[in-house]
């Protein structure tokens, strides 16, 4: 019976460690994506400029 | 493009998900309950599915970085660097897993058994060919020092898998010359977890490959912008 917490903990850690590192990769992708569309925004106001 | 892109990316998504939830059935329900180390057993899935992940996840990695060495294509070293990245994160999975397996079946949390050896040594190698890419300089020489280091560094994967048929070892032997040594409905639970995680692998690698193709979308951009406002 003690043994299950050796089994909880190993499937615990798996989709934990997943799931954080699929966080990351979410929040890498919306930072940039509104780094992007700043960036974008930018270019398109410089060239109305011009 | 981009929504036919994202359309496939849901798809693989979803596949996974249906993926994961048939190979948790078949690990928790369908497996019978090993009878000398009872339900601790059932971590073996699991443990070998990462490993497994942490493989393919190199070898993918090598041939990306011989692609890119031959036709000098960002898009290999892309690839290639993602695919260290998720390979990292599957081979520390299995051996904090098969850590915590061999507590309650072997007595201790780490010997320094030959496959448990190779493969720390295997992750190291990965985590400090992750750090000397940062240190490469330009993107071109960083992608030709990761391109070099993952070649070099699948040298290191076949030993992991023989080491348990070269050195004495207490580590068990599942995938043998007459097959795999595990019952009818152990294997079936076996094959869905191979099966979740090598789609898991694949989402992972298409996200982590999209966020670096915006980044290096981003740094152009910004090179066009100061370009052109020093002109």
């Amino acid at each position: 019976m003690n043994n299950l917490v050796y089994l909880v903990a190993a499937y615990a850690f798996a989709w934990l460690a997943i799931l954080a590192y699929l966080y990351s990769i979410a929040r890498r992708q919306r930072r940039l994506e509104h780094e992007l569309k700043v960036l974008q925004r930018t270019l398109d106001r410089e060239k109305a400029e011009r | 493009m981009a929504q036919r892109h994202n359309d496939l990316l849901q798809t693989l998504v979803a596949l996974t998900a249906v993926l994961v939830v048939i190979s948790l059935y078949t690990v928790f329900v369908v497996a019978p309950t090993e009878q000398t180390m009872g339900h601790v057993q059932r971590i073996f899935y699991y443990h070998v599915a990462s490993a497994w992940v942490g493989f393919l996840a190199f070898l993918v990695a090598c041939v990306g970085g011989l692609l890119f060495l031959a036709n000098r294509s960002l898009l290999w070293d892309t690839v290639s660097a993602a695919s260290v990245e998720i390979g990292l994160l599957f081979s520390v999975i299995a051996l904090v897993q098969g850590s915590l397996w061999a507590r309650p079946v072997w007595n201790t949390w780490w010997t320094w058994d030959p496959r448990l050896t190779t493969t720390l040594v295997m992750c190291l190698y990965y985590s400090a060919t992750m750090m000397l890419r940062q240190l490469g300089g330009s993107e071109e020489r960083s992608a030709r020092v990761g391109a070099v280091l993952s070649i070099v560094g699948f040298v290191n994967v076949p030993i992991v898998f023989l080491a348990i048929r070269m050195w004495r070892t207490i580590h068990p032997v599942v995938f043998t010359t007459a097959g795999f040594a595990v019952a009818p409905r152990m294997l079936l639970a076996l094959l869905a977890s191979l099966l979740a995680f090598t789609a898991l692998y694949a989402c992972l690698l298409w996200m982590r490959i999209r966020v670096t193709q915006l980044a290096r979308d981003i740094s152009r951009l910004r090179h066009g912008l100061t370009s052109r406002r020093t002109l």
